[in-house]
């Protein structure tokens, strides 16, 4: 793979891992799953 | 009025699946790679994260806010707004009967791959390489010259039809707790799937030089209006949204659940499988172009051409088990697209339906599944394949963005944005700020009218659709206006259910 190519994957699944962590992290902190 | 509670996802990761499950389907993996690679790689990327940020978690967090709140299918929702919104509710959900209705025969041609992969119908070595088109538009779907032959249904297809909405029924017809178990197991299945291709598409020689193609950037595309366009119109295919069907899970959330952290998990879960599946798609693409001893544009990289005449392709050049991995492949596929075919038949169509008429859920289903299996029948037919085209183009770009900008509209004007981030912020695990507000009352109207306006009037009206004859190409414009007349119709309708639900004089109650 080329230099750029593999810059690119680096760079766009440390953007989802990141989103994704910050979101788990902060699940079930407020809301409540039963009436 | 019934005593017993009301609807609802039985554990949160139910919720959690089904709307990762109805989020993700075949365009992530047969559309998402190939305009990446079309749109300048990286610079795609850039632009489809804006797009996800700007437009698509907000407006999932709308569908799930509004359909929470008021505790109803879209239909429902736009009801509970106002009884003269109602059309504004009705118009998606013919997006999603009519989607579903040419979604699960795509299905049955993945059925049909499963048990040719076994065989490996098609050939294998250079010879079933490049028998792969002959094999799926000659044998599988006996194509017809144009759109005015439709000949006689494929049986074969019309029987794994008949057993795709079978299987639909089962899962949809006990609700929201059935649908959220399976959603979990059909989704991790899947995803081991696809994880199975990656690995094996990695390995293969000539692997890297596909990746490249997929991610080589190119910035200089970003100054342009096609990129703009591919990127926001694949973020508002991919999320399932303006379906109808996002309205009703979210309704079956439980009253204190939570909205913001939901929809932001279901969004970018949904594009980090689009990004994976990349990987896989794209190192099976150089592998061909290395076996093949061929060129990136002699490969079929979108839509139906990727997945029933490239991959297969790809699959016949593989040294051993080539039909274990054709079979994972359409498997994959076929999974990926249940959990959006429940979701748009049951959120999408059988919950407004209940609501409105006040059906029994087992009722409405078989309503359902028979009428839109019959409806399918259309598309196993010799010129099947044309209709599919069509009313594609129709309900999965005109009717789904054109209600998206209407929905955003009477939700951020009407109703009140500020009113629903409030409603959003009282239970949501993180809160969203006061630019929410401008998103949904501005940049996803004007954002959704541009990929309408741009791909959509722009091309259609200047010339008939991909070349269709004009009687064929102007049903798109019949099938929009009908659909639409078709709601006024229905919320002209009386109402027999339950279709406006909102507050706490309904807290406990629910319908069976």
């Amino acid at each position: 793979m080329t230099a750029s190519a593999i810059v690119t994957t680096v760079i766009f699944w440390l953007i989802f891992i990141g989103a994704l962590g910050w979101c788990f992290s902060r699940f079930g902190k407020a809301g409540k799953w039963e009436d | 009025m019934a005593e017993v509670m009301r609807e609802r996802w039985l554990r949160p990761r139910h919720f959690i699946f089904a709307a990762i499950g109805s989020a993700i389907g075949l365009g992530n993996v047969w559309r998402f790679p190939y305009l990446t690679y079309e749109y300048g790689g990286a610079a795609f990327l850039i632009a489809w994260i804006i797009g996800l940020i700007v437009l698509g978690v907000p407006w999932m967090m709308m569908e799930f806010g509004m359909g929470r709140h008021f505790q109803r299918g879209a239909p429902g929702v736009f009801a509970g707004i106002g009884k003269k919104w109602e059309w504004v509710g009705w118009w998606p959900v013919f997006a999603a009967f009519l989607i579903v209705t040419y979604y699960t025969v795509v299905m049955a041609w993945c059925l049909h791959y499963v048990g040719g992969a076994a065989s490996m119908a098609w050939g294998v070595g250079k010879a079933g390489a490049t028998a792969t088109g002959d094999y799926f538009f000659g044998e599988v779907l006996q194509l017809s010259s144009g759109p005015g032959v439709l000949g006689p249904p494929v049986w074969a297809i019309v029987g794994l039809l008949a057993l795709t909405w079978l299987i639909v029924y089962l899962i949809i017809h006990r609700g929201a707790p059935v649908i959220g178990r399976v959603s979990q197991w059909v989704m991790c299945i899947a995803w081991a799937f696809l994880l199975i291709i990656f690995v094996r598409g990695v390995t293969l020689v000539g692997a890297a030089e596909g990746l490249n193609f997929y991610l080589a950037p190119d910035f200089g595309v970003l100054l342009g209006g096609g990129i703009w366009f591919a990127a926001l119109s694949q973020i508002a295919f991919t999320l399932s949204l303006g379906m109808a069907g996002m309205f009703a899970y979210g309704s079956f959330i439980a009253r204190k659940g939570d909205i913001a952290n939901s929809a932001s998990i279901t969004s970018f879960t949904n594009c980090a499988t689009s990004f994976f599946a990349g990987f896989a798609i794209f190192s099976t693409v150089g592998f061909l172009m290395a076996s093949m001893g061929i060129g990136i544009e002699e490969v079929a990289l979108s839509g139906l051409g990727l997945a029933f005449v490239a991959y297969p392709s790809m699959v016949s050049m593989l040294p051993v088990a080539q039909g274990f991995f054709g079979a994972i492949f359409f498997l994959m596929f076929w999974l990926l697209a249940i959990s959006s075919a429940y979701f748009l038949a049951y959120g999408g169509v059988v919950i407004p339906l209940m609501h409105k008429f006040g059906w029994s859920r087992v009722k409405t289903a078989i309503i359902v599944c028979v009428v839109c299996f019959v409806i399918g029948i259309l598309y196993t037919t010799q010129g099947g394949l044309y209709w599919l085209d069509i009313v594609d183009r129709t309900v999965a770009f005109y009717v789904l963005l054109l209600s998206g900008v209407l929905a955003a509209i009477v939700v951020g004007w009407v109703y009140g944005a500020d009113k629903l981030r409030e409603h959003i912020n009282e239970t949501s695990d993180f809160k969203v700020g006061k630019w929410f507000d401008w998103i949904i009352k501005i940049v996803l109207p004007v954002g959704l009218l541009f990929v309408v306006i741009y791909g959509g009037f722009m091309k259609d009206i200047a010339a008939p659709y991909e070349g269709y004859p004009l009687w064929a190409a102007s049903m798109i414009w019949v099938i929009l206006i009908v659909t639409l007349g078709l709601s006024f119709f229905l919320q002209s309708r009386k109402t027999r259910g339950s279709m406006v639900g909102s507050g706490k004089e309904e807290k406990g109650v629910s319908e069976k």
